[in-house]
């Protein structure tokens, strides 16, 4: 190895020992919520009884860490967007039910409690749509029926967890609209639901 | 199919002649008690297209006659006079002359049935513009049949249906042969589930246009369309009672479905079925005084009856793991319902009295039987084709025929009166 480079790679690893504290100093502002973080840091000791402001420090950290950002992004005003991030960050979650059953599973209770909790935080200004579906192996008219049961079965355990009635609507499409068009178990299963839509606060 | 097929190509080929030879798609168990008629193809007057007059008219009156259970057409021989002596030697007892002429865009179709005395058994004279044609065959099929047995046939019967061929499940009409079929809603949102006035003037059904499931009424043009405001959930299954002012439907509070009446212009709701099971599909007697629903109460879908007051109930079905769909023969004496048999749904027919039943199977899944006015036919759905489309057969499940061949289409509802 030349001389040069020798001198490039000390170089790097001053530079590395000089951010690598500083990185998890702001990794930990971020967790832990600033600005106390900010007073705990050795390295800048003048800033303590400055005390800066914890929007700069936001704002620097929002520079340095894109993963951190998205999830402090505001939740998407439209709709159509809110329901699929809501669903992706498992804010609201659907219940799934057994073959011409209306009773909750473990499960579908614990989709359901995430669901009540985020209602009744960050979710609380929203209303919500509860969606009863079936599978194609019943009948039409039986399972329109049979989708208003499941409907109301999970309205009343939101109920239950704290969400207030009047904030639950439901509705049951039977066997009309089934998110999975296969005639396997595997598709089945997944059209047997009390499906949760946010429908604006 | 098959036979239909044959004698749609007999009468196709032949239909530049004056006489056309067909055959009679009536099966053996029908051909007991049937009026041989023979039917030559239409004097037509110069300038007349014979190729769209038999495709009009004369295709469908064929179809009608020959499928009347009153008729069996007598096949001619080609290119000779149909005098009374030809017609004794092919032991027909009677036959119907036509002859079509045009003045200025109107058709004027005159039809003429005699025995073989030359003695008029009916006779009368149509007038209309080509969109008429077909009409007037169902008219003319209609009336040879009043003239045999006195009663009107099947041939002006109308079918209500959902379709998703423009996109959304829609309300359509269609004639009792699956042609002229037209749309009536236009909702835009899924709308489902018709069900005929006893006067065939309107239809009841479900759609979801406000985001959740209301009841609606229209006119079989689609006009005067009006919605049933009710306070409860679902709204579904709605079917206008035989007598009186009635609606009978599934409503709902709370998740608790139940069978409910309400009159036809929203007022006096009653409820009729208080268990805490699903309660669905509610359908009159013929008389008005029953109504047939499926419950959930036994710990699976099955068929019972009460009372129109909604007491007396007892239960219908006992075979088949998920029974629903209903509907009572026009004479009351049956019960044809969606049955599942070895993890098919097929077509049962019970006797309402008794309950003792038979399978009509067939291909796939086959679901929501409804009775022609004349108790002859029953229309349903089946997937038999790897999508819903709609299906005729007689009541003894011969004679099957597909109706519906553009998109999905499913929930037929035969009308009810004879006209």
């Amino acid at each position: 190895m030349s001389k040069k480079w020798k001198v490039f790679f000390s170089g790097l690893a001053v530079i590395a020992l000089v951010l690598i504290p500083a990185c998890t100093h702001k990794k930990t502002q971020v967790n832990d919520h600033p600005p106390v973080a900010v007073d705990t840091t050795p390295t800048v000791p003048v800033v303590v009884t400055t005390a800066p402001t914890p929007v700069e420090t936001n704002k620097d950290f929002v520079k340095t860490d894109t993963e951190a950002a998205v999830t402090e992004a505001p939740l998407p005003t439209n709709l159509e967007d809110l329901n699929r991030v809501a669903q992706e960050r498992g804010f609201i979650r659907d219940a799934f039910f057994g073959y011409d059953e209306s009773a909750l599973s473990a499960d579908a209770q614990s989709a359901l409690s995430a669901s009540a909790k985020w209602l009744s935080g960050d979710g609380r200004a929203y209303n919500l749509l509860v969606e009863g579906h079936c599978d194609e192996r019943g009948t039409e008219q039986y399972n329109l029926a049979l989708g208003d049961k499941r409907a109301n079965i999970v309205k009343e355990y939101l109920q239950t967890l704290g969400v207030d009635a009047s904030r639950i609507r439901t509705v049951s499409y039977g066997e009309e609209r089934p998110f999975d068009p296969g005639h396997d178990e595997s598709a089945w299963a997944k059209n047997r639901r009390g499906h949760l839509v946010i429908v604006g606060k | 199919m098959k036979i239909i097929r044959i004698v749609l190509i007999l009468m196709l080929s032949a239909s530049a002649f004056a006489q056309t030879q067909i055959t009679t798609t009536i099966g053996a168990n029908q051909a007991v008690n049937v009026t041989r008629v023979a039917i030559p193809f239409p004097d037509l007057a110069a300038g007349i297209d014979a190729q769209q007059m038999n495709q009009a008219f004369f295709g469908p009156l064929a179809r009608d006659v020959a499928a009347s259970g009153v008729f069996a057409i007598a096949p001619l021989p080609p290119n000779v006079p149909v005098t009374n002596d030809l017609l004794k030697r092919i032991n027909a007892l009677a036959a119907v002359r036509l002859t079509i002429r045009q003045e200025g865009q109107d058709f004027i179709v005159t039809a003429r049935m005699t025995d073989t005395a030359d003695t008029e058994l009916y006779g009368r004279q149509y007038r209309g513009p080509v969109t008429a044609l077909t009409k007037t065959a169902h008219l003319i099929a209609d009336a040879m049949v009043r003239a045999i047995n006195g009663k009107p046939g099947v041939f002006l019967s109308q079918i209500a249906f959902a379709s998703s061929r423009d996109g959304v499940w829609e309300i359509y009409l269609m004639d009792w042969d699956g042609g002229n079929q037209r749309r009536i809603t236009y909702h835009n949102a899924l709308s489902i589930l018709p069900s005929w006035s006893p006067d065939n003037e309107r239809m009841v059904y479900t759609s979801f246009a406000r985001g959740t499931s209301d009841m609606y009424i229209i006119n079989r043009r689609g006009g005067g369309r009006i919605r049933i405001h009710t306070a409860l959930a679902l709204n579904t299954s709605a079917t206008f009672s035989p007598v009186g002012n009635d609606i009978a439907f599934v409503g709902s509070t709370n998740g608790n479905p139940d069978i409910y009446l309400i009159k036809d212009d929203g007022s006096n709701l009653r409820r009729l079925t208080t268990s805490t099971s699903i309660e669905s599909t509610p359908e009159w007697s013929p008389n008005g005084r029953q109504i047939s629903f499926t419950s959930g109460r036994s710990g699976s879908p099955q068929i019972y009856i009460m009372d129109a007051e909604g007491t007396n109930v007892r239960r219908l079905s006992f075979e088949g793991e998920w029974n629903d769909d209903a509907t009572w023969s026009p004479d009351g004496e049956q019960i044809a319902f969606t049955s599942r048999v070895n993890g098919r749904f097929q077509i049962r027919v019970a006797n309402s009295g008794t309950g003792d039943s038979r399978i009509l199977a067939g291909e796939g899944s086959n679901e929501q039987p409804s009775w022609s006015p004349d108790g002859h036919w029953i229309a349903f759905q089946s997937n038999r084709s790897g999508r819903w489309e709609i299906y005729r057969m007689r009541a003894d499940g011969t004679d099957l025929q597909q109706l519906t061949f553009d998109g999905e289409n499913k929930e037929p509802d035969w009308s009810k009166k004879l006209e």
